[in-house]
């Protein structure tokens, strides 16, 4: 969950797509959920084709679209585009597009992906974010969730089956038992943001987590595989 | 291969998680086979640094595997130097914590001075804890109190890239890379700017954060066996002068 390749000028280097998939071959992930980083911070319809054009070639990887809150007069576009070619994620990059809440851009494009069934995965505080989303049937995952903030997101997620969770920052010593054991196994998917973090950590959490095996499954392969289908 | 945690507290956090008293410390401990720890109480970090050094007194006197870090406090440094004497001399405290987010004081503060100050007369290494580009004052701090050794916590934080080059030019400043976001590449970066594996350390932050964070992070820095030998224990009881359990 959360995979993106390509230019990051914050960074002091850049992963390519190929450097990607030898960072996944040498770990215990068998499969990702991708994008070029194109998209969000330069052309949102360019970055989608190179998406789709450069995971043609990937088995074990499946293209994630993305549009730009900061241009949503073209949302609806490219929305088309990404439903037409058959994907079913759309992330939203809010930090690095400074888009907040209640800015207009970001409501419509919400609006039209919620429309056409697409799963949100979504970055930021689910503090903020989460609130305007509820009520709505959406199927999001927050892909930003600190372990500090875990209480917050379990009082939504009691109420919003749609509400999911990546375990890329539950580092805490229980936070993944606590997830699964309050609100569901359905409610939390793996997500590390490879490569631009440590895939490890999260790997290893999810190891040694004190949940059942199918609940180990249902986090590690199991929830995603549904979001897909 | 032995395991020594630098970066540890003992005691309840504010948040949604269950850690609590130094057993969850000892029970994660044995789960990823690390040795010994070096803890802070999380009383004395955000609440009442006197009162917690006295608590985490109390429970390191029954867990030899554990041992202290008194936390000093840099805006009641009077009362903090007399409290990390009194630390010191139970035997079981090894450094000093300085925190500067729940004090509100950064490297540079008149009041950060003078703890620094107090911890340098101890003569016992220092964590502190780093969060942002602040860390490029610490340099000129430390070398300016000769014998002074300060663990930069968090490796900086966000901004570890700055937190690197400081380490990278004052002998006196070990890197330790705790933190739930686990941003690839930065021990790699800290060796690549001119950091010494000697002043690589092994901490936790654990029982906030699990201890597998900061193992999984040593896993994909791609360390070799001597180097990883250096960064999980062997600088550890070099700084400290602790000897492994048999």
């Amino acid at each position: 969950m959360d995979v993106l390749y390509g230019p990051w000028p914050r960074h002091h280097r850049d992963v390519t797509l190929a450097e990607v998939r030898r960072r996944l071959e040498h770990s215990p992930v068998g499969g990702a959920l991708a994008l070029s980083t194109r998209g969000p911070l330069f052309d949102d319809r360019a970055g989608n084709e190179e998406t789709l054009r450069d995971l043609a070639g990937c088995p074990e990887l499946r293209p994630v679209g993305t549009v730009d809150v900061r241009d949503a007069m073209t949302a609806e576009d490219r929305l088309d585009e990404l439903a037409a070619a058959g994907v079913r994620f759309l992330r939203l990059f809010t930090a690095e597009q400074a888009a907040e809440p209640g800015f207009p851009g970001y409501r419509r494009v919400v609006e039209l992906a919620l429309a056409r069934g697409m799963v949100l995965l979504h970055d930021g505080d689910p503090r903020r974010y989460g609130p305007p989303l509820m009520g709505r049937g959406a199927d999001v995952v927050f892909l930003d969730l600190h372990a500090y903030l875990l209480a917050d997101f379990l009082l939504m997620a009691r109420e919003e089956p749609g509400f999911r969770v990546t375990t890329r920052m539950l580092s805490g010593p229980d936070s993944v038992e606590r997830v699964v054991h309050s609100v569901g196994a359905r409610h939390l998917v793996f997500g590390s943001r490879t490569p631009f973090m440590d895939i490890s950590p999260s790997t290893l959490r999810l190891r040694y987590a004190d949940i059942s095996d199918d609940e180990r499954h249902a986090v590690a392969t199991g929830n995603v595989e549904e979001l897909l289908s | 291969m032995p395991i020594i945690d630098v970066h540890a507290h003992v005691g309840r956090w504010q948040f949604h998680l269950s850690c609590g008293d130094a057993d969850d410390n000892l029970r994660l401990m044995d789960r990823y086979g690390i040795d010994l720890q070096l803890v802070s109480a999380s009383e004395a970090v955000v609440h009442d640094a006197v009162a917690g050094n006295s608590a985490l007194t109390k429970e390191l006197a029954s867990r030899p595997r554990l041992y202290g870090y008194a936390v000093v406090n840099p805006n009641r440094i009077e009362e903090s130097a007399a409290d990390l004497r009194r630390c010191l001399d139970s035997g079981r405290f090894v450094g000093a914590k300085i925190h500067t987010h729940y004090p509100g004081r950064l490297p540079g503060s008149r009041e950060m001075a003078g703890a620094f100050d107090v911890v340098a007369e101890a003569g016992v290494p220092l964590l502190l804890h780093t969060w942002g580009r602040e860390v490029l004052q610490l340099p000129d701090m430390v070398a300016s109190r000769p014998g002074l050794r300060v663990i930069m916590g968090h490796a900086g934080g966000e901004a570890w890239r700055e937190a690197a080059h400081a380490a990278a030019s004052c002998e006196g400043l070990y890197l330790e890379h705790c933190r739930t976001a686990a941003d690839s590449g930065r021990i790699a970066y800290a060796r690549e700017a001119g950091v010494p594996v000697e002043r690589l350390l092994f901490g936790t932050d654990a029982t906030l954060i699990d201890p597998c964070w900061s193992l999984g992070v040593l896993r994909d820095a791609g360390l070799t066996p001597a180097e990883l030998d250096r960064v999980l224990w062997r600088n550890a009881a070099d700084l400290f002068g602790l000897e492994i359990p048999a």
